[in-house]
């Protein structure tokens, strides 16, 4: 059982510079929290600061009930992965998995038993008496996953452990992560900026800009509510559509384009009438049906669906441009005229970027 | 056999045999001494002969020889436990070539008999030869034992030795 409860911490180094801010969450047993956000936004900071690499400026960190704000990092009970698997090239797989654990001066066939069992579990067994030179960099960063479940940790910390392996490799180890979170029923927390891996990976995700907590909530949460216009931009791939538009009876009108409202969305927008709002749209939610004029600028097969690229309303300005997902193999040529229309739709506090009818929630 | 000599074993399936190469670099160390002692030594002619030629070149092939039985035996290679052994009695062996003979043999220095060798330095050489030998012998049981049991393991979960 690992509980974990982060309250009001801030991070604020010695030349006043402030980090992380209020930062707030409470982890479940067994949950996988991923804290995502663009670089320099706090989240490795934060974990830092549970791991106890970092100190913690203001607020509390409870694990179990216990309170281990001011604890050092090797009374926390917490195992940390490196993006850069910090493994030791002298030392033989088995000797970096046990390095910890011989540390502490453990029965050596404790030691065996708990190397051999993690090595099982990550299929590193036929691997234990090579050097970290000889493995991939996918194996290497399981050795370093090894190292972590051997000490059999309340919590384990992942810093972008997936960063240093090319696209195909991290797809794969991705899914061995997940597989061992669903074996050890383990309490995770995982850091990334990639937000494939934190919508693949999470129970909850942690979006984070600038030190401050965005959204907290599923993969899907933030993916279909994002709280907030830098979570609705951040999350989803590519990143979501936003144009200006005025809220009229009944539509939205925009440079060049109309789009109709329907019943739910005219009562949410009633207090924004005839004011200015920022209009959001997933690429995935343009649809090929529709009276938008939109003309292309760019043309991407995919395979399954096709990128396109282009200015909707002949308003040929950064604000109109549009990225569409459509599906299948599509054609277009540099200057093809079409036509769109637009599915889901999301709305945005034009002056605080709070997603309309979130704004009690954020 | 019970669960915990099992493990014992199977771990050496993962670990070095740091004990017996110890020993092994320890009678390097020891055969150092021996022959930095006898070559500080500088009475009248007496050392000037072939042997301590042979002699320097022996030291170089027995720390060559150590050092790869230090490295076999860490790997629980057999064949250099046996080399350990044979190593060690050549040590032995020495005792009775430089030690007792300049021991026993007197040089003539402007007319006077002087001892080419004190009881004193007799005894730290034969000392220490007995040591880089009991050093070898030690390491070589072990590794002998060790390797044996290794193989005897590997054997019964039908795996090749490396």
């Amino acid at each position: 059982m690992a509980q974990l409860n982060i309250q009001h911490i801030d991070k604020i180094y010695d030349n006043n510079v402030q980090a992380v801010f209020d930062f707030n969450l409470d982890v479940k047993d067994g949950e996988l929290i991923v804290l995502v956000g663009p670089s320099g936004c706090g989240k490795s900071t934060t974990l830092r600061m549970i791991a106890g690499l970092e100190d913690i400026s203001a607020g509390h960190l409870l694990l179990d009930g216990k309170d281990i704000t001011q604890a050092p990092a090797k009374d926390r009970d917490m195992a940390m992965v490196f993006q850069n698997y910090a493994l030791y090239g002298h030392m033989t797989i088995y000797e970096n998995m046990a390095f910890s654990l011989t540390l502490r001066k453990e029965n050596p066939n404790v030691i065996h038993k708990k190397v051999l069992a993690a090595a099982e579990i990550l299929g590193l067994s036929s691997q234990l008496n090579k050097k970290p030179s000889q493995l991939s960099g996918g194996q290497r960063q399981r050795v370093a996953m090894g190292r972590s479940i051997v000490r059999n940790p309340k919590v384990f910390l992942f810093d972008e452990p997936l960063s240093n392996l090319d696209a195909k490799l991290r797809g794969a180890t991705r899914r061995e992560i997940l597989l061992l979170h669903k074996r050890l029923k383990a309490t995770m927390l995982y850091v990334t900026h990639d937000q494939t891996e934190a919508l693949t990976l999470a129970d909850r995700i942690v979006c984070m800009s600038m030190g401050h907590v965005q959204q907290v909530g599923t993969p899907l949460e933030l993916y279909d509510s994002p709280a907030n216009k830098f979570v609705a931009s951040f999350i989803g791939l590519p990143p979501m559509n936003f144009f200006n538009a005025t809220v009229r009876e009944g539509f939205l009108e925009g440079k060049g384009f109309k789009v109709a409202l329907d019943a739910s969305e005219r009562a949410l927008l009633m207090p924004y009438a005839g004011k200015e709002i920022d209009l959001g749209v997933r690429p995935e939610n343009v649809l090929t049906e529709g009276d938008i004029p939109m003309k292309v600028f760019s043309n991407e097969n995919l395979g399954m669906n096709t990128l396109v690229h282009g200015h909707i309303g002949g308003v040929e300005a950064v604000s109109n441009k549009i990225s569409a997902k459509f599906r299948g193999w599509c054609d277009y040529k540099d200057g093809d005229q079409t036509t769109v229309g637009f599915g889901r739709k999301h709305f945005f506090d034009k002056e605080t970027g709070v997603a309309i009818g979130r704004e009690d929630k954020a | 056999m019970n669960e915990e000599k099992t493990i014992q074993l199977d771990r050496m399936r993962y670990t070095k045999n740091k004990f017996s190469s110890g020993f092994a670099l320890l009678a390097i160390l020891f055969d150092v001494f021996f022959f930095i002692s006898v070559y500080g030594s500088d009475v009248g002619s007496w050392y000037y002969t072939i042997l301590v030629g042979a002699s320097i070149l022996y030291n170089l092939i027995f720390m060559l020889a150590a050092f790869l039985s230090s490295e076999g035996v860490k790997n629980y290679k057999l064949g250099y436990s046996y080399l350990m052994i044979v190593l060690g009695v050549i040590q032995i062996v020495r005792i009775f070539i430089y030690p007792m003979r300049a021991h026993a043999a007197t040089v003539m220095v402007q007319d006077v008999p002087v001892a080419v060798m004190g009881d004193g330095q007799f005894i730290r050489l034969i000392v220490y030869l007995v040591l880089s030998a009991a050093c070898l012998f030690i390491g070589a049981v072990v590794g002998i034992q060790r390797s044996r049991a290794l193989s005897a393991h590997l054997a019964t979960l039908d795996v090749k030795p490396a």
